[in-house]
């Protein structure tokens, strides 16, 4: 049997195997049958072993015994290779559709939940700051039931709404530590006190904690990081981080002459955003893709990247790309410096970029792709053993990262255990 | 007759090719190879010479007319190279092997003084029948008469080898990959395709494919391998860090290997390596020995000083940022020795740090500057 008559063979039976699929039930790991990749859910034990059987029967007669077992042999392997790809990235599936609102979901939730959907409203502060908006909207329009208390009630009511946003993304850390600490004020919010005043005290408490945890920290580490940025410097930044982009334009109003390279990649290229907005302040700016990142590193003297959460083992969990980014700023001596406020540490460890993840969606969804080439020849859709893996985030390790700025100051990643119990954080 | 008349068609397939290099109309250094030496098999067809020298000269002009075009496409030089060395090879076969062939005792002094380890066999092999006249007054054209068939013989050869390249690398894939392995590549690159796809009809493993920005080479990769029936992902270059803790090995192509072991190659070949090295993760470099260039001392920053297209990174549809910010968008990336584990070649499989002994056995000292 020659090459072709075999790859001939494997094809059939893939094509065969393909349309047993879609007639068997979807699979139960995949909840959302319809999602990113219809073509190949996850094998069920049953196929491979009848196929091998297939493949026996199907071979020509000419064949040698020893090359048709062999096939089949492969064949099967091809099944199992194929399921373990998907098994090792099939936890951090994507979400697409957003669920119908199930039970009683504030409109402004839906809304909410769409943007976060279709990444209108991204990044972990603006999440965060636009969710805890929205609560206190949700706070206000809020009317305890009767034979219950709003101390009570209250909490059951935002699970609802928060597990349609979930829904619709997966939590940010930001949002989550943001949600703990309001679940926390309302359970213990005066039983006494009349509704609307408590409803007034938790928006008030909203407000404190955006300002004290947010806008404050943001504006304490823009004050210590400019200090970093002196005349003659080149600053490196990836992607787009609103503190980075706020410490460099007030380095700028300060009269610190520098320049900028703004580093992006795929899917989401918000570093053109980031651009924009310094080309706007008149920052000379450098633009480039990741993958010429290696040509310019040697030119750089400070890396500023901004950070998703932080771990405490002093891990980064940040846009894709900030790994490598830091990798080679560390390998050429260059400082990597992530701005982070504290809200913003979480408690586990994570050891790799693989234990949570998220996807972002196929396709040219942000319009990313620069007109060089028409633009079906890039948007490649998933098919048979062809699938498109977007993930969204990675976790730097702490030993290439030089220092994080916070609000309560410069740590070296080594410390951030220390944090929050320095904040105060009961145990 | 004119001396220069017999090289007019020879003449204008040099210059075809010297405007389509520079014009980058060839693309892919194996294509690039074998347009050069097409060119070269013309140029010695017609080519009038009385001595070796004459003959060296010529063939000599045409390559650094061809390099000029285009310094950075090494495959010209090196074909160049390599055929230069193949015409001393026979010119030595066939004027040695008429001389006593009493050369060959090994002796440290001769070991020194010859500098390379040049291969001893000429002497042995040169039952050579021909009979050549340099400088033959009374009959300018017989050395090439004689000579020219053996040297066409020679550009066959190397014609052949360029031909059966990818197979030739190939044929060692299923060595490399076992099955269930997860493989990371990065861009587009033929070499590594075949040898993928190759290993792919005696294993079952996944490959993980970066899409290399902006060319996005990776697409087509991905496509194809895919449609080969391998179990392909898709990623941006951006993940490369990320899903690199659960790659085996890392693939990539080479576009030119250089003599103290590092390597051009696509760029974004940097960070893989270098993600690589981190998650000690072998970095695995398929390359056909026409790559293999006998310089070392290069430009190494700004990915061997090659741009390509700002446009493909920050279009036109930009309007007002375009002429407000600088672009950088190189072609190569410079990967040093270190980060590199094996190349594998159409001639085995070699560590970096034997690159520059392959390099001496396979050109002459003297053609490192054409």
């Amino acid at each position: 049997m020659t090459k072709a008559e075999r790859r001939e063979l494997q094809e059939r039976q893939r094509a065969a195997k393909a349309t047993g699929k879609t007639a068997a039930p979807p699979p139960p790991v995949n909840a959302k049958p319809g999602a990113s990749r219809p073509s190949q859910p996850p094998t069920p034990a049953s196929p491979a072993p009848k196929r091998g059987s297939q493949a026996r029967g199907t071979a020509p007669a000419g064949a040698t015994t020893g090359k048709g077992a062999k096939d089949a042999k492969s064949v099967a392997e091809d099944a199992v290779v194929r399921s373990r790809g998907l098994r090792i990235f099939s936890h951090f599936a994507l979400q697409r559709t957003v669920a119908h609102a199930k039970g009683d979901v504030h409109p402004a939730i839906v809304h909410l939940g769409l943007m976060f959907a279709e990444f209108k409203v991204s990044g972990a502060n603006a999440r965060c700051i636009a969710t805890l908006s929205v609560f206190k909207q949700v706070i206000q329009d809020y009317t305890t039931p009767t034979h219950n208390t709003l101390t009570r009630h209250l909490n059951t009511h935002l699970s609802v709404q928060i597990s349609h946003l979930v829904s619709a993304r997966p939590m940010a850390v930001t949002m989550g530590s943001a949600i703990r600490q309001l679940k926390l004020e309302i359970s213990g919010s005066d039983i006494d006190l009349p509704e609307q005043d408590a409803k007034d005290a938790l928006c008030h408490k909203i407000d404190n904690y955006i300002r004290d945890r947010i806008i404050i920290a943001d504006q304490v580490i823009q004050e210590t990081a400019t200090k970093k940025i002196h005349d003659g410097d080149v600053i490196l930044t990836y992607a787009r981080s609103s503190v980075v982009e706020n410490v460099l334009l007030e380095a700028w109003e300060e009269g610190t002459r520098f320049s900028v390279y703004v580093v992006d990649s795929r899917p989401m290229l918000e570093g053109k955003r980031l651009l924009s907005v310094l080309v706007a302040a008149s920052i000379p700016c450098t633009y480039l893709l990741l993958p010429a990142l290696g040509s310019v590193i040697t030119e750089i003297s400070t890396v500023f990247v901004g950070a998703h959460s932080i771990h405490s083992n002093g891990a980064v969990y940040s846009r894709a790309g900030t790994a490598l980014v830091a990798m080679m700023a560390k390998q050429h001596s260059v400082p990597v410096v992530v701005c982070c406020e504290t809200y913003k540490f979480s408690e586990g460890v994570q050891l790799d970029s693989f234990t949570k993840n998220e996807l972002a969606p196929n396709g040219d969804l942000f319009s990313s792709f620069p007109l060089t080439r028409p633009r079906g020849s890039l948007t490649l859709q998933n098919q048979t053993n062809l699938e498109i893996l977007n993930p969204l985030y990675d976790l730097t390790p702490p030993s290439s990262i030089t220092a994080v700025v916070t609000e309560v100051g410069v740590i070296p990643p080594d410390s951030i255990s220390s944090i929050p119990l320095a904040l105060g954080r009961q145990v | 007759m004119a001396p220069e008349s017999h090289s007019s068609g020879s003449q204008r397939a040099v210059e075809t090719l010297a405007a389509k290099l520079r014009r980058r109309q060839v693309l892919g250094s194996r294509e690039t190879a074998l347009e050069t030496v097409l060119v070269l098999r013309q140029v010695v067809s017609k080519a009038r010479f009385t001595n070796i020298h004459q003959l060296v000269e010529i063939i000599r002009g045409v390559g650094r007319k061809l390099v000029e075009a285009q310094p950075k496409e090494h495959t010209v030089g090196n074909t160049v190279r390599k055929l230069l060395h193949h015409v001393r090879e026979e010119y030595n076969n066939a004027s040695k092997g008429t001389a006593a062939s009493a050369a060959n005792v090994f002796s440290i002094s001769k070991f020194v003084l010859q500098g390379q380890p040049r291969k001893q066999v000429t002497a042995q092999k040169a039952e050579s029948a021909l009979v050549l006249r340099e400088d033959d007054p009374d009959d300018p054209d017989s050395f090439a008469r004689t000579l020219k068939p053996v040297l066409m013989e020679a550009i066959q050869v190397i014609l052949d080898e360029l031909e059966t390249v990818y197979e030739n690398i190939s044929k060692s894939a299923k060595d490399h990959i076992h099955s269930d392995e997860i493989i990371l590549t990065i861009g587009k690159s033929h070499t590594v395709e075949t040898f993928l796809k190759s290993a792919a009809h005696y294993h079952n493993f996944t490959v993980i494919v970066a899409e290399s920005g902006p060319s996005y080479g990776g697409h087509d990769m991905a496509q194809s391998l895919s449609s080969a029936g391998v179990s392909t992902f898709l990623v941006p270059d951006s993940s490369i860090y990320a899903l690199m803790s659960r790659v085996n090995k890392v693939i990539i192509g080479a576009h030119a290997v250089l003599a103290n072991g590092g390597m051009y190659a696509i760029t974004g070949s940097l960070l893989a390596a270098t993600a690589a090295r981190a998650h000690s993760t072998p970095v695995v470099v398929c390359a056909g020995q026409f790559k293999l260039t006998p310089l070392w001392n290069l430009y190494h920053e700004y990915g061997a000083l090659d741009f390509a297209d700002p446009s493909s990174v920050l279009g036109f549809e930009e309007g007002d940022l375009v002429d407000k910010v600088d672009v950088v968008n190189p072609f190569y990336d410079y990967v040093r020795p270190d980060l590199v584990d094996v190349y594998i070649t159409n001639d085995g499989d070699h560590p970096p740090p034997s690159i520059y002994r392959i390099i001496k056995e396979s050109y002459d000292d003297e053609d490192n500057e054409l």
